[in-house]
């Protein structure tokens, strides 16, 4: 059998994903805190792991450099990636959520600027109402661009509220649920269904 | 001044075209050898046909040009609909039942706004209408894909009218169809049972449509399956037909190539029958897509029942390079003649009867500057003032006149 390769995103969702691995007795040795490393094997090496940044993986794997994908939903959604999308890990919980000042409403009539780290999920969203917008692209600190007047709104993902809460901002329409999701290429779901069925029974039988 | 970089042409240098064209050989000669034959369509083609065409290329994407009297023509988006309308306008005769062609296709999107031609290498049969010539068309695929060395592929069988069925006893509004269909596009299996529950649809048909995602691998399981949620008679024949085909590209021993994938929903609306796509490891984009599409020459006023499938040629060289399935050919040339100026007559000689047999043939003299040594060939042949030298692999041997050097060579090529 062909080793399968699997793409995570650095961080909370690789470690959720390597614990569930291990309680299915894959284990990797190398692997371990402070390492360095990007590219990992379980024992028999039947798994390849590689940690990527967790925007890059829906890219890796709609190009085929990795057979599956654990990553968010927002990820997915922002890359527009034409993958498969199988299995819900339950883990990452928040939402997608259009957020502004206190009683500033959305105005449906005229242009709004909105500030985010995902355009593509914020024009689809507006799209979808009709609604033309221009967007501003930030990398990050976004509940900033309302408050000094950069922007109307901000799209960004909510999970507690407080960050929004602190800078004096409220939620105004929720866009979509999100949660970590595994994406499957899908010449490999074709090209080698066994590898990738038994993975993903294994990874569920863990979830169970 | 400003600087020309690179043009986005992919493969434009010479070591590429060698591998496009070793590649569209390979696919002619395969086309060829189920009696198909070659043909062209014109560049510019109109706009209004495409535009008048239901449920073909989206509009935007065409490249439009507006010609001196004022008509709106488009750069060819596509080669199946002018070959429809030719064989149809025409009438089908025995010459035109099977055509095949490689032709570029110009489309625009604002994703990739540097990606506006690509090479399509395909096959239309039209006037039959039977699981045989359907099983065929996808063994050539098959076939295909085989003489390019692929070792691990899969053809999806799917059927255009299954899905249709379905839906056809919903009631959805445009929007809905295409969030549902983009659900089913990638198998999203989480979010696709919430969003018909919120729909007023049949608790049948419901469960019919969440499952159509995962209808999908051995024929013959999936078939088994897909018997559960068939709803009506037209289902029913569907399936049956897709049964048909398979049972005969198992005849031709091929089974393992292909699953089935009734999930499978092509763009082109105007498939009615049989759809497919090739998928090559490690590509996620399907490296060829086809199917049946019987009304389409309705269009053009007369019944022509059709099936066909394109190759797009720019993905399979680049998964054929990513595979290392290219032929790395590191020679320049098959001979290579060294000569000293005062026998140059008898090198140039040679060089025109061994050019005549076939050969490629370099000539180089040995006064230039141009050191032809480390150019690879297959044989390299001396002409000095002294002897006549023939070198071959790791073989050296003399010869005096052109009659003596065919035969040394002869005896090489065995």
């Amino acid at each position: 059998m062909e080793p399968i390769t699997l793409a995570l995103a650095k961080g909370r969702p690789a470690k959720s994903t390597i614990e569930l691995l291990e309680k299915t007795g894959e284990h990797f040795v190398e692997l371990h805190e402070d390492s360095r490393k990007l590219v990992f094997y379980n024992e028999n090496k039947s798994i390849k792991v590689i940690f990527v940044k967790a925007l890059d993986v829906p890219t890796y794997v709609e190009k085929g450099a990795a057979d599956i994908g654990i990553v968010g939903k927002d990820n997915i959604m922002e890359s527009q990636a034409d993958v498969y999308e199988l299995l819900d890990l339950n883990i990452g919980k928040c939402k997608f959520s259009v957020a502004g000042k206190p009683n500033h409403a959305i105005k449906n009539s005229r242009n709004i600027t909105i500030a985010t780290k995902y355009p593509n999920v914020a024009k689809k969203h507006f799209q979808k109402k009709g609604q033309v917008i221009e967007t501003v692209k930030l990398n990050g600190s976004v509940e900033l661009a309302p408050i000094i007047g950069l922007s109307d709104y901000i799209v960004d993902i909510v999970e507690t509220g407080s960050t929004l809460k602190e800078n004096g901002l409220v939620v105004l329409e929720d866009i979509e649920n999100i949660s970590t999701r595994l994406i499957v290429n899908k010449a490999s779901f074709a090209t080698k269904a066994t590898e990738v069925q038994n993975f993903i029974n294994q990874l569920q039988s863990a979830m169970e | 001044m400003q600087r020309y970089v690179m043009d986005n042409n992919k493969n434009t240098n010479v070591k590429d075209f060698q591998i496009r064209d070793e590649l569209i050989n390979s696919l002619k000669n395969r086309f060829t050898t189920y009696g198909y034959k070659q043909v062209r369509t014109s560049t510019f083609e109109s706009y209004d046909m495409y535009s008048n065409i239901i449920g073909t290329v989206n509009k935007d994407e065409m490249i439009k040009v507006i010609d001196s009297s004022g008509k709106v023509l488009v750069l060819r988006p596509d080669v199946t609909i002018p070959l429809n309308r030719m064989t149809t306008l025409n009438g089908l005769n025995e010459d035109n039942q099977r055509v095949f062609y490689v032709l570029d296709v110009f489309r625009q999107s604002n994703e990739q706004a540097d990606q506006k031609e690509s090479t399509q290498a395909g096959v239309e049969c039209f006037g039959d209408q039977s699981a045989e010539t359907d099983a065929e068309i996808i063994m050539m695929a098959i076939h295909t894909l085989k003489d390019l060395g692929f070792r691990n592929f899969k053809i999806e069988i799917g059927h255009a009218g299954f899905f249709k069925e379905l839906i056809q006893q919903t009631n959805l509004t445009s929007n809905e169809l295409d969030a549902l269909q983009s659900l089913i596009h990638s198998k999203n299996l989480i979010e696709i049972e919430p969003f018909l529950t919120q729909l007023d649809i049949d608790e049948n048909v419901r469960k019919a449509i969440q499952s159509i995602p995962m209808l999908y691998g051995n024929p013959e399981i999936v078939t088994e399956q897909a018997k559960s949620i068939i709803q009506n008679e037209s289902m029913q024949s569907i399936l049956q037909s897709l049964i048909d085909i398979y049972e005969l590209i198992k005849a031709y021993g091929e089974e393992n190539s292909v699953v089935l994938n009734l999930g499978l929903i092509n763009n082109m609306n105007y498939y009615s029958g049989v759809i497919f796509q090739g998928f090559v490891d490690s590509v996620g984009k399907p490296v060829l897509m086809g199917g049946r599409y019987d009304h389409l020459s309705e269009q053009f006023g007369q019944p022509n029942p059709a099936i066909g499938f394109a190759f797009e040629v720019d993905l399979l060289i680049h998964a054929l390079k990513q595979q290392g399935l290219t032929n790395n050919q590191s020679t320049v040339a098959d001979i290579i003649i060294q000569y000293d100026k005062d026998v140059q007559i008898e090198a140039l000689r040679s060089a025109y009867l061994l050019r005549d047999y076939g050969y490629q043939v370099l000539t180089y003299s040995t006064n230039s500057n141009k050191n032809s040594s480390n150019l690879g060939s297959k044989f390299t042949i001396e002409f000095s003032s002294e002897t006549y030298l023939l070198h071959g692999q790791g073989t050296k041997q003399a010869f005096s006149n052109q009659e003596e050097l065919m035969s040394l060579l002869q005896k090489e090529e065995l």
